[in-house]
């Protein structure tokens, strides 16, 4: 029999017939097992617990006293004294927990037995309440589950239980009165009041955005302590007091689905408001903020765009505002094609303000405009989306002037070999409806355009073949001018001569500058019924010259002779 | 075929079973986070897988020989039926597909819907998108690709509305000949054609239309007004520009990608409706393009000599994108005797990228000069020396990691070259001979069936029964079924 228990947990215990609680010479037994070190190995003072675990387990135990002891050793084990205990707890527990089936099992007691019994009770301070053990939890401890990482709740140190405790109280007073801001505008909305004596008054009730600020930090807080206390995630959007009232359409794939994505949360969230709010046509500023939202993420979603359209011109915003917005978008994603597609769309709309404003208007938004656009252009010169936007704003707003030229004068001048900047300049030279016949192809000539035109830019062209022969831009460039001033190619037979010499001569004395040179000469033998010259160069290029497309020369070699 | 391969070194082969792993994994498992930007164009990701696989799976021709056991097939035939209802939840009811999944809605969400009006009455169109929807129907048309018995292949478009599709088709072409991608309501400016100047759009329509339209004579029944074919021609033939390429307009840089379209798209117009393949004498082609030999220069002009960057590579791998580069001075070129890789651009003096192996290659093809100008041998060996990826695919550029949108038109180009091993490829449709045989047998059995009912209503019914078939019970995800 272990030694009795002589220190009392509690001060004014009865020291004699309390029981240790703790089995601690006998390590085997199943009590001992049970995670309870009240009482110190010296058996005299009750360990503080430092978990709640322990709490459990020692308050379990201090409201059955001498059960571990009888558990042991069975009750002819106790002493007297112990005995006696044991009884008097067991009836008090009984008798103070009493229902209506156990009242009829509990033997009644006598006046006296009663008096006796309580005497001895309170004599002892014994607990008139016994703890009882859940069949789910096997020990006292077990009764705390576990938290959302699977940790046992009964591990959780006294503090930090009591912090877990202090934020479930705050999650709930956030909830009290967040639902109290959802009813007051609930109300509102159908405008009424509660007044002191609990009467719905009618009445025009204002939120301010002190109150909507206010509530979104609250539900910032909710969703944090949802988050910490149970691993909830509860979205943006269910945290912002701005979209209650939409409900969210979420995806619902079937197995089969081909081309999943992986994509966060946050993304397939905004998806589900986007679904919502499109099904319901809504144009509203909280709807372009989700669209900015969205794109920020996803740029090249086309129908994003789309939306976002819609509600730039349903809610008529100002165009300059959009572009601006549109501005830094366009530069966090340059290969973006929505993006300019956009601002086709804006320019479009915003076209009759312009247009009917006094022409300073429009000159300025021109020049913000190409301003802009050097700027995107200097990230990346080719920028096919880019290039497109530039062309339609040129014929949109009429900009076939010097400044353009200029620009693209620029651009050719930074790289010689900057094919899209050759092309806008083609269309800005050669579609300026002051010199040029609207509606002819790019590939006709035009009589309207000035013979100085067809000069100045011919002989750009050439300036350009002489800094690098072999840039097949500035050739097809001076191509192009020749067929739009209906010139002959062979107008250019002495400048494309300088490129090849010695041709057919003998491998010592034939030098070809430009392959694409001996192709224009091709041309111009062929326009001239020089057509074994024009076949030697073409043969030239495929032995020699070009051989990679030996298979073109050849089939050009062909064509001389079926007269195309 | 001059192919100029140096001699002792042997050709790079195609590794099949490589690229199989590669797309296998891009089919089973949910596409990484790269891949955000496509979630609106998720269609065209499942286009390009299901087609990879069909070039790469072995023709379904080749008898089993003797008692050896027949592997089992890629995508099992199960799969393959509920991979088409996924295909088709994305039809919308007003015609058309979606994208993507994220556009569409629950069934009830559409119940305002009218299915028999010539018009939608209802907002809420924009949801279908012209490509989408031709990568729906190849899609269609792959998945029943290795069914055996011609019934199930004539039923390929079953449970497309043919009549609304080409109806809507219709409406997406504006007053100049040219196409958009989506029609929508826009707040202020009632019904509006959304989408650039972009010549994919015109091409789409033309693919399209040879699918689903058919030779019904006006007054019989599955008859439907065709779209403008005549300002359409124009309208490309205008896009020419002074160098001979095509672009979304005559005023834009040329475009490979766009002079592809073009190509393909006037192609498309006259091609007999059965047993041509995608070369055919084309007339409006032939007839049509204002200036033939500055196009072929233009197109020819694409190719170029890939040269090795040089060895300066002691430092770690690096991540920039141009790994290569442009020769200096091709005169230098001209004089070497090694011409080992040919690349291809998209735009004059532009790097190379694989997908223009395919839209440069396969437009020459559609204007039968693949062969006399193209040379096949170094071409080839340039996608499979410096594009093919270690771990299957190919990538954009030399050294990129494989991607679903370049594994695919590499994979396209070599089938339209004739690679041994993977099926033949139809240039102008972009998927393998033989699925172009079954959108041919299932577009006789949308006819044949629009000829038996008659009415353009019967959609909601053949959806239905389509559901029936399919599931054993109506399916309830199923968007578009019909009341």
């Amino acid at each position: 029999m272990p030694p009795k228990g002589k220190a009392a947990p509690k001060p004014k215990g009865t020291e004699n017939i309390k029981p240790s609680t703790s089995s601690s010479n006998s390590t085997s037994s199943p009590a001992a097992q049970q995670p309870t070190t009240s009482t110190s190995p010296s058996g005299n003072t009750p360990t503080a617990p430092s978990t709640i675990g322990e709490r459990s387990q020692q308050r379990f135990h201090e409201s059955r006293p001498f059960d571990a002891a009888r558990q042991k050793l069975g009750l002819s084990g106790l002493s007297q004294a112990e005995q006696t205990g044991w009884v008097s707890s067991q009836l008090a527990a009984r008798s103070s927990t009493s229902t209506g089936s156990s009242r009829r099992t509990t033997p009644r007691l006598g006046p006296k037995a009663q008096r006796e019994l309580w005497r001895h009770v309170n004599d002892a301070s014994l607990p008139i309440r016994t703890l009882k053990n859940k069949k789910s939890a096997p020990t006292p401890a077990d009764v705390w589950g576990t938290d959302r990482a699977g940790q046992k709740i009964a591990g959780y140190s006294i503090a930090r239980y009591e912090e877990r405790a202090a934020k479930r109280t705050a999650l709930t007073a956030l909830q009290v009165t967040s639902r109290a801001f959802r009813e007051a505008r609930e109300r509102a909305k159908r405008g009424l009041v509660v007044t002191r004596d609990h009467r719905e008054q009618p009445i025009v009730l204002v939120e301010s955005a002190k109150d909507v600020q206010e509530e979104k930090q609250r539900r910032r807080q909710m969703a944090a302590l949802r988050r910490e206390l149970y691993g909830e995630m509860t979205g943006e959007f269910r945290q912002d007091p701005e979209w209650d009232g939409v409900e969210p359409i979420p995806q619902v794939e079937p197995e089969a689905a081909l081309a999943t994505i992986s994509y966060p949360e946050e993304y397939a969230e905004a998806i589900s408001y986007l679904r919502a709010v499109m099904l319901q046509k809504e144009y509203s500023p909280r709807c372009l903020r989700l669209t900015d939202h969205i794109i920020s993420m996803n740029a090249a979603h086309y129908t994003v765009w789309l939306y976002r359209a819609a509600n730039v011109f349903a809610l008529q915003l100002p165009i300059p505002d959009e572009i601006d917005w549109l501005n830094g978008v366009a530069l966090a994603n340059l290969k973006n094609y929505q993006i300019w597609h956009h601002r086709h769309l804006l320019v479009d709309n915003y076209y009759p303000t312009l247009a009917s404003g006094p022409p300073s208007t429009l000159s300025r938004f021109a020049d913000s405009e190409r301003e802009f656009l050097s700027a995107i252009l200097a990230h990346d010169t080719k920028n096919y989306h880019v290039w497109s936007y530039r062309s339609y704003l040129v014929s949109k707003l009429g900009l076939f002037d010097a400044a353009e030229i200029a620009a693209m004068a620029a651009l050719i001048g930074d790289d010689v070999r900057n094919n899209s900047a050759w092309s806008h300049r083609f269309f800005v030279v050669f579609s300026d409806p002051r010199q040029s016949t609207p509606g002819t192809a790019a590939t006709d000539a035009d009589p309207a355009v000035p013979r100085e035109v067809v000069d100045r830019e011919a002989q750009y062209a050439m300036d350009k073949i002489y800094l690098a022969p072999q840039n097949q831009s500035a050739w097809n460039y001076l191509r192009g001018v020749l067929v739009k001033g209906g010139r002959g190619m062979r107008s250019v037979e002495g400048f494309v001569s300088e490129f090849v010499r010695g041709l057919g001569e003998g491998e010592e004395r034939e030098d070809v500058l430009s392959t694409h040179a001996l192709d224009l000469l091709a041309e111009i033998c062929k326009e001239k019924g020089e057509r074994e010259r024009a076949d030697l160069c073409l043969r030239r290029l495929g032995e020699k010259w070009d051989r990679i497309r030996v298979g073109y020369w050849e089939w050009r070699r062909r064509c001389l002779d079926d007269g195309q | 075929m001059a192919d100029s391969a140096a001699p002792g070194e042997s050709e790079p082969s195609l590794n099949v079973e490589q690229h199989l792993k590669y797309w296998k994994r891009c089919l089973r498992s949910p596409l990484p986070h790269v891949y955000l930007g496509n979630e609106g164009n998720r269609m065209a990701l499942a286009y390009f897988i299901i087609n990879s696989i069909s070039i790469l799976s072995p023709p379904r021709t080749e008898p089993a020989t003797g008692d050896q056991p027949k592997s089992p097939p890629l995508i099992t035939s199960e799969e393959r039926r509920r991979m088409r209802e996924w295909v088709l939840a994305h039809q919308h009811p007003g015609g058309g597909f979606s994208g993507t999944s994220s556009l569409v809605f629950p069934l009830h969400d559409y119940e305002e819907w009218d299915f028999d009006a010539d018009a939608p009455t209802q907002e809420g169109s924009g949801l279908a998108n012209i490509a989408a929807t031709l990568f729906a129907l190849q899609l269609l048309a792959l998945l029943v690709d290795d069914e055996e018995d011609e019934e199930t292949a004539e039923g390929a478009f079953r449970g497309v509305d043919r009549v609304q599709t080409l109806r809507w088709l219709k409406k997406l072409q504006r007053p100049d000949g040219s196409f958009g991608e989506v029609l929508m309501k826009m707040p202020g400016h009632g019904w509006f054609i959304g989408g650039g100047y972009d010549m994919r759009y015109c091409y789409i329509a033309a693919a399209v239309r040879w699918m689903l339209r058919g030779d019904v004579q006006q007054g019989q029944p599955g008859w439907v007004e065709d779209f403008d074919t005549v300002g359409f021609t124009k309208y490309i033939l205008r896009s020419q520009t002074y160098d001979g390429g095509f672009a979304g307009s005559s005023q834009d840089e040329p475009h490979a990608g766009y002079a592809y379209c073009a190509i393909s798209a006037l192609s498309l117009l006259d091609r007999p409706l059965e047993g041509s393949p995608a070369l055919h004498p084309s007339k409006i082609l032939r007839v049509g393009i204002r200036s033939m030999p500055a196009l072929t220069h233009w197109l020819a002009s694409r190719q170029f000599v890939y040269l090795e960057p040089p060895a300066t590579q002691n430092e770690e791998e690096e991540d920039d994108p141009v790994n290569f580069l442009l020769p200096s001075s091709l005169d230098d070129l001209a004089l070497d005797d090694k011409l080992q890789h040919f690349a291809f651009n998209g735009r004059c003096n532009k790097v190379a990228d694989t997908c223009y192996c395919w839209w440069v290659c396969a437009a020459l093809a559609n204007l039968g000069c693949m062969d006399a100008m193209v040379q096949r041998g170094p071409s080839r060996r340039f996608l499979l020396d410096k594009m093919q990826h270690m771990i299957g695919g190919f990538g954009k550029y030399p050294g990129s990691p494989p991607d679903l949108y370049h594994g695919c038109f590499g994979l396209m180009i070599l089938g339209v070259m004739g690679e041994s091993g993977i099926r033949e490829v139809d240039s102008a449709l972009a998927v393998p001979v033989e699925t172009v045989k079954r959108m041919e047998k299932a577009r006789r059995g949308l006819l044949r069936r629009a000829g038996e009912e008659g009415k353009p209503g019967a959609f909601g019914r053949e959806m239905v029964e389509l559901g029936l078939e399919l599931c054993g019970e109506r399916p309830g995800w199923l968007v578009a079924v019909g009341r």
